[in-house]
């Protein structure tokens, strides 16, 4: 071993009992490697002082469970960074599982594009019926018409087919002109329009009548609410009980984290002491040597 | 009682993320300070830090531990910060403001220190960020990992994949560098 790496090794106090006694003896007799010594021990004093800044980190592995399919298997793909507590990186986004992001995007492209096309799409007893553009505007109006016009004359299918081109050509209450003819639209395709739109909600009604039943049926009793209100309350102190017990938790660790940093940190700073003590002490040693050589030669 | 890192590595095998995010609390400062003091910018720091534990994360299955799991960090973010400093070209930056900002000082005054003491602190450390910048990378590392990390000559070996002697050697280099820079600059102890 060479004397630069012998001189390292001392400095980091890394070396054999002999390796140690006989490099003190080298110090002993070598004032430039002393000297060089304790410049270093300067130095890595020096060094304590620079420490990074503490950043607020809060990022964690997190697993998306209606995509794993295996509990128990932590899966990449379904791993995202939680919420962080502060700030937010460019790169921070890359952790977001793009599936979800890329889906919500479709569907708000979607529902815009259905909104300016106006598309609507019904069922009934004629099969799928998909209405684009401004021509679904009529019907609207014209339905909208009729229910203000005569609410009364859609009880049935068959009542309502006659009653609708009546309620399309007849005045509206309050002297309002009728939005068809306001807009120019010919009455007969309104009246066609409304009459259409009488079967396909007539059809609507045979298609479902026990699940309207059951919607009227199913009015929940007073102690019926309370009872569902009492379990939702529950439901929520118990997730709130959750919540505060992993928060209680992150706090735990975070304090752990930081006693464990500030314990290095003291430690840095003993060995900083140690090493200003040692230079102190070399210091004084070669003046002792100096006076008592002084006072030897005297 | 805290569990080891083997007993936290080995749960986080079998799947379970809760022991993996102790992972990730306990050892996310010392990786952030690795790669702050390797790259010198806060935010692509803290962007390396994030990274090391996805990608240890991806990696754990292969994880056999035949070295400490924080020596493996270690060397994911190594790595990572090597990356860093190829993609943008250039030299760490040392992030330190240009002048000192007293009002913020004191936020950080210990009581015991007075605002001379802290504001001298304040420039050493600046000069320290500066010249540890100029260092060649390989010795830069080596000097990080042996005076912040702790880590033992054989270790350093091992993780950067030299000989025993070349870290000392590097150390050396780097400490005299970094000596004398500090003395061009007037700051810290007297260093002759």
């Amino acid at each position: 071993m060479c004397e630069k790496e012998l001189l390292v090794s001392y400095l980091y106090d890394d070396l054999r009992d002999t390796d140690r006694a006989r490099f003190d003896t080298h110090l002993h007799d070598c004032a430039e490697c002393r000297a060089e010594l304790n410049a270093l021990r300067g130095v890595r004093a020096d060094l304590i002082s620079w420490s990074p800044p503490q950043p607020d980190f809060g990022f964690r592995m997190v697993r998306e469970p209606s995509i794993s399919n295996n509990a128990r298997e932590p899966e990449i793909s379904n791993v995202v960074e939680m919420t962080p507590r502060s700030g937010r990186p460019a790169s921070w986004r890359a952790w977001w599982t793009p599936a979800a992001g890329l889906a919500a995007a479709a569907t708000l492209v979607l529902a815009a594009a259905a909104g300016l096309a106006r598309i609507e799409v019904h069922s009934g007893a004629d099969g799928f019926t998909v209405r684009t553009g401004w021509s679904a505007f009529a019907p609207q109006s014209a339905r909208s018409f009729g229910e203000t016009g005569a609410p009364a004359a859609l009880p049935g299918a068959g009542g309502n087919v006659a009653a609708a081109p009546q309620t399309a050509a007849a005045p509206a209450p309050d002297g309002v002109a009728p939005v068809g003819s306001a807009l120019g639209v010919d009455p007969s395709v309104i009246a066609a329009l409304d009459r259409r739109l009488g079967a396909l909600e007539a059809a609507t009604r045979e298609a479902a009548p026990f699940r309207n039943a059951s919607v009227s049926n199913a009015r929940p009793s007073d102690a019926e609410i309370i009872r569902r209100v009492r379990d939702m309350l529950a439901q929520s102190e118990t997730k709130q009980q959750g919540e505060l017990a992993l928060r209680i938790a992150q706090v735990i660790r975070d304090v752990d984290a930081q006693r464990v940093a500030d314990l290095t940190r003291i430690q840095q700073g003993l060995r900083g002491i140690e090493a200003s003590v040692s230079t102190v002490d070399a210091g004084h040693r070669e003046l002792t040597n100096y006076i008592l050589t002084s006072a030897r030669q005297k | 009682m805290a569990s080891s890192d083997e007993e936290l590595v080995a749960k986080s095998q079998g799947g379970d993320l809760d022991s993996f995010n102790q992972l990730v609390v306990r050892w996310e400062r010392p990786i952030y300070a690795l790669a702050y003091r390797t790259i010198g910018r806060e935010e692509d720091a803290r962007d390396v830090c994030q990274e090391t534990f996805l990608r240890a994360f991806r990696a754990l299955k292969g994880f056999k531990g035949q070295a400490k799991f924080s020596s493996w960090l270690y060397r994911i973010t190594l790595n990572l910060c090597r990356d860093w400093i190829r993609r943008e070209r250039r030299q760490p930056i040392a992030q330190a403001p240009e002048g000192v900002d007293l009002i913020e000082l004191a936020s950080e005054q210990t009581p015991s220190e007075s605002i001379e003491d802290l504001v001298a602190r304040k420039e050493i450390s600046q000069a320290v960020a500066r010249a540890m910048a100029g260092l060649p990378d390989d010795q830069r590392t080596a000097i990080i990992l042996k005076e912040y990390h702790g880590l033992t000559f054989q270790e350093i070996a091992d993780m950067l994949d030299c000989p025993l002697s070349t870290v000392k050697t590097r150390l050396y280099q780097g400490l005299s560098v970094l000596r004398r820079q500090l003395d061009r600059e007037g700051v810290g102890r007297n260093h002759v």
